[in-house]
Parts: C-alpha cells; structure tokens; sequence
C-alpha cells in the first residue's frame, strides 16, 4: 500500500513539473471546442450560386427569389457572362469554385407553369464535395416545393412537418462535444499510460514489474491511477465548460456519468498497459497507442461519420471499441437526458471490454516475467 | 558531399527498424482502406420508427416504399401513439415518422394523412439529410396520385451533377484522405526524428562534427520530404487504383503541390519538435494542430459557412496550408482544372511553406547554439 | 603553444552558477584527467571546450585560436569520443566509419582505407554487427577509432572506459599512451579514480570551480595520501570547509 503510494506520488510529481503539458490537455480541447461552436455549424450557409434565367418572366424571377432570400445561397453575379455567354461563364465559374450551383430557368418557364404541366427547374451541381452536394440539392427542393405548392395553392397537399428534438438550433457542438469528451479521456489514459510504462521499461527501472504480480500490479495501479483523475478532471472540465458556455445540455445523473466515464478511461488504461507490455520503445508504445485507439476511436465511433452508412462488418467493428458505447451514453443520458436503463447493454459492453483488455495484459506480462526467468 | 552522408545514414536509421517501416508505410496504407470505406458520409440505412395512426392506404403505402428503400431501416412499425421523444432519447433510432389522418380534407379522391417527420437533432447532419429522403418519397407518391388523377406537380427539380454524379463520397473523401495521412505522418516523422537525436544525445555528436546547422538540418528534413512523397504515391496509387477514383487532371501539379505542402508541414512540425520537451508532448501538439488544420480546412465543412458564421475565424483558414492542398487535390482529380484555375492556391502554398521554411530553419539554429 | 587554455571561465545557468572563473591549461602531448562528482561542473566545462554551449564569461584559447572565432578550424583539429553517445546503434561498424569519415571531409578511398585499418584489428565477424550488438570493450574500441579518423592533434575522451572490464580498460590505456607517443594531447574525463593514476596531471572540480590540480605522483608525496582517493576525498572536504 506504501508502495502504491509512493508510485503514484512520484508520477503525479512527474506530471506537475510539466505544466506545458497540462495546459494543453486542458486549453487543446477548449480551442477545439470554441471552433466547433462558432464556425462548425451542420446548416450550410451562405453557399455561393449563379441564376441563369432565360424566360425572365414572374414565375422565375420569383423562384430565383425565392433563392435569394434562403440564408443557405448567397446568389453572385456571373462575371464573364456578357463576354462569353451565359452558359460558358457559367461552367467556368463551376469549375473555379467560384459558385457551387447554378440555377437554370429556360425560356418557356412560365409557359410551362400557366398549361399546369411541370416546369423544369435546371439545376447544374458541383458534385465534387458529395456531402454539401446533396444537401445543396435538398435545400433545392425544399424552396422548389415550396414554390411549386405556392403556385397552385397546394400548400395543404404538402403536409409534411419536421420537427427538431434535442437540438432545435442545429448547433454541432452538441454533436461534437461528447466525442470530444471521449477523445480526451482516451489520449490521456491510453498514451500517456502506455508511453510512462514504456518510458520505464527503456529506463531499465522496470526491473521491478517483472519481479511478482503483486509488485507489478501495484506498480501499474500506481502509474495509472494519477492519469484516471487527471483524465476525468479534464473531461468533466470539458463537460461544464460546453455547458455553461455553448448551452450543451447536462442531464441526467452526474454521478452515473461519471461511473460510466471511469469505466472507459479504464478500457483506455487497459488498453495502455497491454500496448506497453507489447511496445519495445516508447516511440513505438505511443505511436501504437495513437494508432490502435485514437483512429479508430475517432472514426468508428460514430464520433463523426454516422455508423449506420457503414458495411456491416466495420459496423460489427464498431461495437467492440469502447468510444462507441461510450459515446451512446453520454449522448443518450447527458445530452438527451435519457433514463440509465436503456444504457445497461452499453455499460456491459464497456465493462466487458476492459476486462478483456486487462486480461490480455495481464497475461503477457505474465509471459514477459517467465521469458526472464 | 557531406550531405550525402547524413541523408544516407538517416535512411539506413529508418530502414533498419523494422516496426517503423510498417508504421510508416504498411500501416498508412491499410488505414487509407479502412478510411476509405469507414469515411463515407452517404447516409444509408437510417434506423426509422414508423407511427402509423392513419387508416388511409397512402400511408401504408409509403411506409412500404420506406421498407424498400436502402437509405432506411425500419427498427418497429407501430400503430399506437407513442411518445416520440422517449423514443428518440433511447438512441435506437434516429427519426420517427407519423402518419395521422388530417379532419376535413379530401379534396382529391385519395387522401393523403399529415406526415410528422421527429428528428433526432444531436446528429442534425444524418437527421436532416434522412428527413430529405422522406420528403423525396413523399413527393414522388404524391406526384404519382396527382399524375393519376391528371394533375402534375407545378415544378420539379432536375438536376445535373458535375465532376461526380453519383456523388460518391470516396470520390471526395478519398484524395483527403491520402492527404490527411500525410499530415498525420509527416508530423510524427519529424517531431520524432528530432526528439529522439535529442534523447539520444547523438544531437551533439553532430554539433561537434564539422557539419554546418544548415546541412543538419536539411540533412534530416530531406529523408522525411523523401518518406512523405513515397507515401503519398503509394497512397494516391492505393486510392485510384482500390477506390476508382478518377484522376483527371495533372499529375506533375499534384506533386509540386503535395510538396509544396509537405514542406510547409515538416517546418511546422520541426519547430513543435524544438518547442517540446517530451514525447508525450510531441504528441498532444501534433494531434491538436491536426485537428485545427482539419476542422478550417473544408474537408468537413464548406470554407463558405465557416466564414459566414465566424468571419474572425475564417481568416485562420487563409493560413491554412491543409485548405489550399485540399482544394486543389479535389480541382485537379475531379475536375481536372489546369494551373489556371488554382495559381492562387498553389501561391499561397508556396508562401506559406516559405514562410514556415525559414522560421524552422531561424528555429533550429537558435535552438542548437543554446 | 598550449594545447588548451582556459581563463577565467564561468558558465552561470540563471541564478546557479555551475561553472564560476577556472582557469587551467593543457600542455601539448600531455594526458590530462578530469575528475569529479556529477554536478560539479566537469561536463558544463568540456561542453564548452567543445563549443556545444555558450560561457557566460572568460575566454577558451584551442591550440593558438580563439575558440569563439575559430571554432570551425578547430573542428579540424579535434577529435571526441564518448563511450555511450557518439555510435550509431543501428549502423554497422563499417557504416558509422563511412558516416564521421564522410562527414570529416574523408575520400572514398580514404574511408575504405580506415574501414580496413580497424578490420585488422577486430574479429572479421564484428565489423559487419549493427553497434547495439557489440560488447562494450568492442564499442568503446570502435569509438576512439572513429574519433580519430580525421587525424585530430587534440582528443576529448569522455567517460571512456565506463561500463568495462579492468583488463579491456589497462589495454585501453596502452592506446592512450601510443597516442602521446603520437604527439596528440588528450582529455580524459572520468568517474573512476584509479585511473587518475594513469594520466599526466589531473584537474578535480567541485562546485564550479578546481580544488587539486597537479601531477598524481607528486600529489601524493606532497599530500602524504595513501591514494587518489584519499587526496580527492580530502580536496572536496577541504573546499567544502571555505
């Protein structure tokens, strides 16, 4: 128990006399989520465009109202049009990027419209950036619709309403901040884990983890424990600090959230030890421990890209990375404000997971202190 | 002459680790596979809950359409009330969908119910683009009734894609992949190869011998530009070859520009190294920059919205190195521009990784002479 | 011409000062021991003998030049060798002679000439081993010989014979005095205090500054000590009083 604590006093000591390093754990994610909350937003705005309306008649000038008046375009002026024609300018201006859309209404528009037959409405769409394309396109056919129900007063044949729970206003910190939460918790107990174990193993002082399992577990225990506190107290920080500032809801019962966000840092520290029972050098613990935990923690937790587009064995993957359950709870519980009981399956994952985890590293010291022998 | 000695030992340093050859390049290029079919954000298989408190045959016809369609997965279909945001909470789908009859309509033979779409607003992005499939079904039954009963929808979109038309996702995603790996790697390169000659304390062997700073330190960045633009063919052969990703441009401009890039990454990287003390820190640094360049960069959002909604932030993007490669990886394989459409990026990239040279090079000989 | 003259050297790091106005000199083909306790300052002032740090104050003369005007002259004329640092773990034997030949303005035929020169000298074997896997009596021979591969009239040895046996170590030396012979003058900086005995004169620095300088033999008479040790012991306390 002395042991133990004397451990952990020394790699605390270790990391206070680092001060650069710990404001950046805490400033890093704070810049992050400054920039989420201001500039990263999921409505697309202010998206360029070009009209090119060749009936010039009421209806299309009101359609390409209609356009203007959207927050998401923001209609620009073809600048080459008069030397080279409309259309010319038109795929130029497409292919600098200088419009992403250009809206094309041909002569007979409003011919169209006064037969009751369906008018065209071109669209000419730069698909190169696939995602904003297809929303481009679906703003488009929101105003289309909306056009076309004005016109023949079909506006309560388009019943569909929409509406928004949990995040009216669309804000993307509300997105972002969970797996935020769970990135940081997982950098600062995996790597630094990883890389403080591996540090010692160069060194030579870790002669001592070889000598007995007690010893070596309450040297690891001892190791590890000072990053679990300064993880938690870091992603709580993150937590309070999005909600007081950026309005990210903080439901649910603060205490389970916190038993749930111990058992993932603890499938980070698992997953830090056995890296560093398998790494040579602490360049290569590090880079493994970025490597097996952050990427994919980032990509395939639904973190970002949404896991149901994916095939099904990368979403089988899915399942067994910690983050993704992870990042369901806290979505579910502290975000939305679910009841814990619709978590129990994650929690078990969670809790199954660093078991594994700890067995598997458990095992190959065992097998690192016999090779000793 | 003496250069040529420095360079060779750095590349017999690297190629003699056998774990940081497949970090360097086996590892990249299984992550570019695994990136690419992971980083797709074509939103299929939407996990859906159907409400139908309607009687009308519409609603169980769309609901079928619904059922068929690839972009959802119908988790339940119920036909009591249920409370919409209770099930939202749980997570286990991301929209519900509920049809009642609306009172007092028929003014067509058919009636069509009142279509609530309630969506899960934590992920607006998947939310919104899945509401956007449902109103596209919608319609298109609903211009199916109304072409029965002779009447046509007023106006309609048709719409040309250009560059991708199937909007494949890979296709945008893809060559920013190879050079968000490059970003990735190059960083690690450098921060590491510095702080390890430091560790090493070979550093001042070098000092010591009759290099001049300059040659040290080109010795050591040349090696890394070599790593980065052999990952970077690999990568880009990985991602046309694999994906099927069309290269429709010019070849020689993205090297130079992918030099170019590579530079203006590496100095930044070597003046990390030179400011850090420790490893762990190397690393903190690196990822934070990463995901800075990412989120100002237009590869997940549109460089448009972001000036629109934060103008002091946009002018980060201006510095951007990241934006610029981007914007001109996705020109020149997509819409195979020529130098005419992006000298001004290209300019910008050679001004940057000027400007980012020179500092590290000031940075390293201010750091060596301590 | 002395081969190394220092006055008034001082090395102040903030508030500490490791290194506080020394003076000594180096006499040309002498063997010179460096002694002291870690922390006494002995690498601060070997760093910047060596030009790896900047002196706070006082002037450093190497062989005739001014070592702050010179230092690239002198680089051609100085030869380092440290048993733990200056190899290339991952490079052979022959490869970490091409690189600090290389790197010393050797020509091709020059180099392979020293490649083969040292090939005489060690089993066939180990010339083609990566440096981590030689033994260290292997490595520390390896070192010197790469430290002198541009022929340099003034070599620092530091630590050298950490980390090996006494018989490898009394061989060593012999090489040492091969060089005098040679008309080299050389620095050794070391921990162990029997091999004080073998250098010329010895220079002990405690605190920053020098508590014994002198030949060991005459040292001993002088001081009535029965060993190296004793007269080191008894220095340090002595400063330690003042």
């Amino acid at each position: 128990m002395k042991r133990l604590r004397a451990v952990m006093t020394k790699e605390f000591f270790h990391l206070l006399r680092d001060p650069r390093s710990l404001s950046v754990v805490f400033l890093m994610p704070i810049v992050q989520i400054f920039i989420f909350g201001y500039a990263i937003s999921f409505d697309l705005e202010n998206i360029p465009m070009a009209v090119i309306d060749q009936d010039r008649s009421e209806p299309s000038a009101h359609l390409a109202q209609d356009f203007e008046r959207s927050t998401v375009f923001a209609l620009k002026p073809l600048s080459r049009a008069k030397a080279e024609g409309d259309f010319e300018a038109a795929n130029r201006a497409l292919r600098a990027g200088e419009v992403k859309q250009v809206l094309v209404l041909s002569a007979g528009f409003a011919g169209q419209v006064r037969q009751g037959r369906t008018a065209e409405v071109g669209l000419i769409i730069d698909g190169s950036d696939s995602n904003v394309a297809s929303r481009i396109f679906q703003y488009d056919q929101m105003i289309i619709q909306r056009f076309a129900a004005g016109l023949k007063g079909l506006e309560d044949v388009f019943q569909v309403k929409t509406k928004v729970y949990f995040n009216p206003e669309s804000r993307s910190v509300f997105f972002f901040v969970p797996g935020l939460v769970a990135v940081i918790l997982l950098m600062i107990s995996a790597m630094l884990t990883a890389s403080s174990i591996a540090r010692e193993r160069e060194l030579g002082s870790a002669e001592l983890l070889f000598i007995s399992p007690l010893r070596s577990g309450e040297i690891i225990l001892g190791k590890t424990l000072p990053y679990v506190l300064v993880a938690l107290a870091v992603g709580s920080f993150i937590l309070f600090f999005s909600h007081f500032w950026f309005g990210v809801p903080l439901r649910g019962n603060l205490l389970v959230l916190l038993f749930f966000a111990l058992l993932f840092v603890l499938t980070g520290l698992s997953f830090g030890v056995l890296i560093s029972a398998l790494a040579p050098t602490q360049r290569v613990a590090l880079l493994g421990s970025v490597l097996a935990t952050l990427l994919p923690s980032i990509l395939l937790s639904g973190f970002i890209f949404p896991l149901d587009s994916l095939a099904t064995p990368l979403r089988a993957l899915a399942e067994i990375i910690p983050a993704t359950h992870f990042l369901r709870i806290i979505r579910g519980v502290a975000i939305k404000g679910a009841s814990l009981r619709h978590f129990l399956r994650e929690g078990a994952s969670l809790a199954g997971l660093s078991l594994v985890m700890l067995s598997l590293a458990a095992l190959r010291f065992t097998r690192l202190r016999r090779a000793r022998r | 002459m003496r250069l040529f000695y420095l360079v060779k030992k750095e590349v017999l340093e690297v190629v003699r680790q056998r774990e940081l050859l497949v970090l360097l390049f086996l590892a990249p290029l299984i992550q570019i596979i695994i990136l690419g079919y992971v980083i797709t954000t074509d939103i299929k298989n939407v996990p859906v809950e159907v409400v139908n408190l309607s009687n009308s045959r519409a609603a169980a016809e769309i609901t079928d359409r619904l059922r068929a369609s690839p972009l959802f997965r119908i988790v339940k279909i119920s036909d009591r009330p249920e409370q919409a945001e209770e099930v939202l909470r749980r997570g286990r789908v991301r929209a519900v969908i509920e049809f009642r009859d609306s009172p007092g309509r028929g003014r067509f033979s058919w009636t069509l119910p009142e279509v609530h779409i309630l969506m899960d607003g934590i992920d607006a992005n998947s939310s919104q683009i899945a509401a956007g499939y449902v109103n596209g079904i919608i319609k298109e039954y609903l211009q199916e009734q109304l072409g029965r009963v002779g009447l046509e929808i007023p106006a309609e979109a048709k719409a040309l894609i250009r560059y991708n038309p199937r909007l494949r996702s890979i296709n945008t995603m893809g060559p920013g992949i190879v050079a968000l790996l490059l970003t990735v790697l190059s960083m690690f390169i450098t921060a590491f190869s510095f702080v390890r000659e430091r560790e090493q304390h070979t550093m001042d062997t070098l000092l010591m011998s009759r290099l001049k700073p300059m040659e040290i330190y080109v010795g050591k960045a040349l090696p890394a530009v070599l790593i980065g633009l052999l990952d970077m063919v690999l990568g880009i052969a990985v991602v046309i070859l694999w994906f099927r990703i069309p290269l429709r441009g010019s070849v020689f401009y993205l090297f130079l520009a992918s030099l170019l890039y590579l530079a203006a990454i590496l100095s930044y990287a070597l003046i990390i190294s030179t400011v850090v003390v420790n490893q762990s820190q190397a690393m903190f640094f690196t990822w934070f920059s990463l995901v800075l360049f990412l989120m100002l960069s237009g590869f997940l959002t549109p460089l448009e919205s972001i000036r629109a909604r934060a103008p002091a932030l946009a002018v980060l993007t201006e510095v951007n190195p990241l934006r610029y490669l981007i914007k001109i990886i996705r020109e020149i394989f997509l819409k195979g521009n020529g130098p005419a459409f992006f000298w001004r990026d290209l300019a910008a990239l050679a001004g940057i990784a000027l400007v980012l040279t020179s500092l590290s090079l000031l940075n390293f000989r201010r750091f060596i002479s301590k | 011409m002395k081969a190394v003259e220092v006055s008034q050297l001082s090395k102040r790091f903030g508030d500490f000062t490791a290194v506080d106005r020394i003076s000594f000199s180096v006499e040309r083909g002498e063997v010179l021991g460096f002694l002291g306790p870690n922390g006494a300052g002995k690498t601060t002032t070997i760093k910047m003998i060596l030009g790896l740090l900047e002196p706070s104050g006082g002037r450093i003369t190497i062989l005739g030049l001014d070592a702050r005007k010179r230092r690239d002259d002198i680089k051609k004329m100085t030869g380092y060798m440290s048993q733990q640092f200056s190899l290339y773990p991952l490079l052979t034997v022959r490869e970490n002679i091409e690189f600090f030949g290389g790197i010393s303005g050797l020509g091709r035929a020059e180099i392979r000439g020293r490649q083969e020169a040292l090939a005489g000298q060690l089993p066939d074997a180990l010339m083609r081993l990566q440096v981590r896997s030689l033994p260290p009596g292997i490595r520390q021979k390896v070192a010197l010989f790469v430290s002198l591969l541009a022929g340099p009239d003034l070599v620092f040895l530091d630590e050298p014979t950490s980390g090996v046996d006494p018989e490898a170590r009394r061989a060593f030396w012999h090489t040492i005095y091969s060089l005098r012979e040679k008309g080299k003058t050389i620095l050794v900086t070391t921990h162990n205090l029997d091999e004080a005995e073998y250098a010329d004169r010895i220079l002990v620095i405690h605190q920053g500054r020098i508590v014994l300088e002198g030949a060991p033999r005459a040292l001993l008479e002088e001081r009535k000590a029965g060993s190296v040790e004793q007269l080191f012991r008894e220095a340090i306390s002595s400063h330690e009083k003042t």
